[in-house]
């Protein structure tokens, strides 16, 4: 029994945008459909920064499905598409079992991180990219990160670990104090999106 | 005191010829005339027929050219269908409730209204499963939600209630028509009014709960929810049945007593009221910390939900008046007061669905695609500029064709069933 979690330096973090292709790559994402986006914290555009009485400041957030410890939106499934998967305490989707009703979203308090899949998904490669066991993409359905629970079922790390130039994610167990990811967060003072929202988060923002 | 003798005499000189201007205001509404249950029936079966084949077409059209043609995105997931979805759900109540608490109660009803009252309330329950269905994007996995159920889904309870409250309807309806037949008896139909109303009662509840038991829209997380859709059901669904009652009058389907109307009327001012109150209540609230709720004040008073927010504030009041200043309760002014208050309670829905996905709880720009939300070209601040979500014209097809869906349905009930009162057939 395990509980995955990530923690992301945001004080590593570039900005460069390496784990949101990794990802894309790793589970042949589809064209519009992004798992793992990097927000800017700043101005109004992506990479801008905010200016106040002179002076800039931006940050990112590099983010993708939360992994909550009390999800939002597997409570409000009405058919159990979306799961807390007991090994990993990943959140997990369940393509064919997903109606499409949406309630997930709406109920998922990180705005953006759930996407369906408006029409069937199409690819700008006329072949699948990425891991061979990553599940089939789906019209009309929802879908969202996975922890690439392919790669981590195998005792290995998430895609957006592994291109991360700034080596500015970890990865683990939160229970085992000598993951990589217990580690970052030991000694650090970090934060959580949304911490109001009470859904209890897996990702680790260090700051 | 109203005096009754003027609004007496429509009834007393009903000319068929007349039929069709006083059918105006239901025209309006997007329905066809009921003449002497005769003829114009017929038309208003096929004419709602087509269009609802056509809703079906259209649906079909979504379905294999995919969703993208709504304007529904992951930022502004739902739209127009769950809007309708709460409108028809509320719209479903004062049928049933007007029919049943007289007689859950004991105390006098509004005439021989009660029947056609709960067959309004079937009629719009279809409409609202209707679209729930179109909403879905995997409407073949609907066998689903019974084989796979999650109980702890306030989805799933709107289904068994709404799919209960269906039934129990036509159950209801069935146990009058028995009961004027002598075969059910008043004890029997009484405990199935009781039943009929606390099911009511729920099925708001419940729909309200699909909203306010989400912690990631601030608007929508409020206790008031429920008791406050229950208020706006009654507002709408007698608005509705004042129309409904009244038109079917003016073709001479059924005959209502004027004090009866009158007495509808009074009905749908306290509703108005109560419903207003509960607005004030919620506004103050979340205005009056000056925290992220005012936000959510801002937007509507004065944001890009102002028109939907003034819209509710202004028809209601207007309909307030209609209804208790006595001089203005004559028939088609109790009419207007029906449609405006249906309509204000219109608005009420979109400010809710609407107003929910308008602030993002995370609103730092990324990359943006066109599945992100219906205004993705510029930044996202852009796209929270004006309405976050506006429907293609597709959805309002479907729409309409789920709208006709339900017209058939009354339409049918109204020609094939005895949903007169017994002393008039």
């Amino acid at each position: 029994m395990a509980r995955y979690g990530m923690a992301i330096d945001t004080k590593r973090c570039v900005g460069c945008n390496a784990c949101t292709l990794a990802c894309k790559q790793a589970n042949n994402v589809p064209d519009g459909v992004f798992w793992s986006r990097v927000l800017t914290d700043g101005g109004d555009m992506p990479d801008t920064p905010a200016s106040k009485d002179g002076h800039l400041s931006m940050k990112y957030y590099p983010m993708g499905c939360q992994h909550c410890e009390n999800p939002a939106c597997v409570k409000v499934c009405p058919v159990g598409a979306t799961y807390k998967d007991p090994e990993t305490g990943v959140v997990r989707q369940d393509y064919d079992k997903c109606i499409g009703c949406r309630m997930c979203m709406s109920a998922c308090p990180y705005s953006g991180v759930r996407s369906f899949n408006w029409e069937d998904p199409k690819y700008s490669l006329g072949h699948a990219v990425g891991d061979a066991d990553t599940p089939e993409h789906q019209k009309h359905t929802v879908e969202k990160c996975t922890f690439c629970y392919q790669r981590i079922s195998k005792g290995e790390t998430p895609s957006c670990m592994d291109l991360c130039p700034a080596r500015a994610r970890h990865w683990g167990d939160l229970d085992d104090p000598e993951s990589d990811v217990s580690k970052a967060i030991a000694g650090r003072s970090y934060e959580h999106l949304l911490e109001e929202k009470g859904t209890q988060p897996s990702v680790y923002y260090l700051v | 005191m109203t005096n009754f003798d003027n609004v007496g005499v429509i009834d007393d000189d009903f000319a068929p010829a007349a039929a069709p201007a006083r059918g105006k205001a239901r025209e309006a509404a997007g329905a066809k005339v009921a003449v002497k249950g005769g003829k114009g029936l017929t038309i208003g079966i096929g004419v709602s027929a087509v269009v609802a084949v056509i809703g079906i077409v259209l649906w079909a059209m979504q379905l294999s050219g995919g969703m993208i043609q709504t304007a529904m995105r992951n930022l502004d997931s739902w739209g127009l269908y769950i809007t309708m979805f709460m409108f028809f759900v509320g719209l479903s109540a004062g049928g049933l409730i007007i029919s049943s608490v007289p007689k859950a109660f004991g105390i006098k009803g509004f005439g021989g209204i009660s029947k056609v009252a709960v067959m309004t309330s079937i009629a719009a329950t279809v409409g609202a499963i209707g679209f729930v269905m179109v909403d879905l994007g995997q409407p073949g996995r609907v066998w689903e939600l019974f084989a796979y159920s999650n109980l702890g889904s306030p989805l799933m309870w709107d289904i068994i209630v709404l799919a209960t409250y269906l039934i129990l309807s036509c159950v209801y309806l069935w146990a009058q028509v028995q009961n004027e037949k002598g075969k059910v008896s008043h004890a029997a139909l009484r405990v199935i009014s009781v039943v009929a109303l606390v099911c009511a009662v729920l099925v708001h509840s419940v729909t309200a709960w699909i909203f306010g038991l989400q912690q990631s829209h601030e608007m929508w997380h409020t206790a008031l929810l429920a008791p406050w859709f229950v208020s706006s059901a009654l507002v709408c669904g007698t608005g509705l049945v004042i129309v409904a009652v009244a038109a079917l009058r003016a073709s001479g389907y059924l005959k209502v007593d004027q004090a009866n109307l009158v007495k509808l009327s009074k009905l749908l001012a306290v509703f108005l009221l109560v419903d207003l109150y509960f607005f004030g209540c919620d506004l103050l609230t979340e205005a009056f910390p000056a925290g992220s709720g005012a936000e959510v004040v801002a937007m509507l008073v004065s944001g890009p939900l102002a028109p939907f927010f003034w819209g509710e504030v202004v028809l209601s009041i207007v309909a307030v008046v209609l209804c208790v200043v006595p001089q203005l309760r004559t028939t088609p002014l109790m009419v207007v007061a029906g449609i405006l208050a249906v309509a204000a309670i219109f608005c009420k829905r979109v400010q809710l669905l609407v107003g929910g996905f308008q602030i993002a709880n995370i609103d730092m720009p990324a990359v943006m695609t066109q599945f992100t939300v219906t205004n993705w070209e510029g930044n996202l601040a852009q796209a929270y500029q004006g309405l976050v979500y506006w429907p293609t014209p597709l959805e309002f097809g479907v729409t309409l064709g789920v709208v006709a869906l339900s017209f058939l349905v009354l339409f049918l009930g109204l020609k094939f069933l005895p949903l007169k009162p017994q002393d008039q057939e």
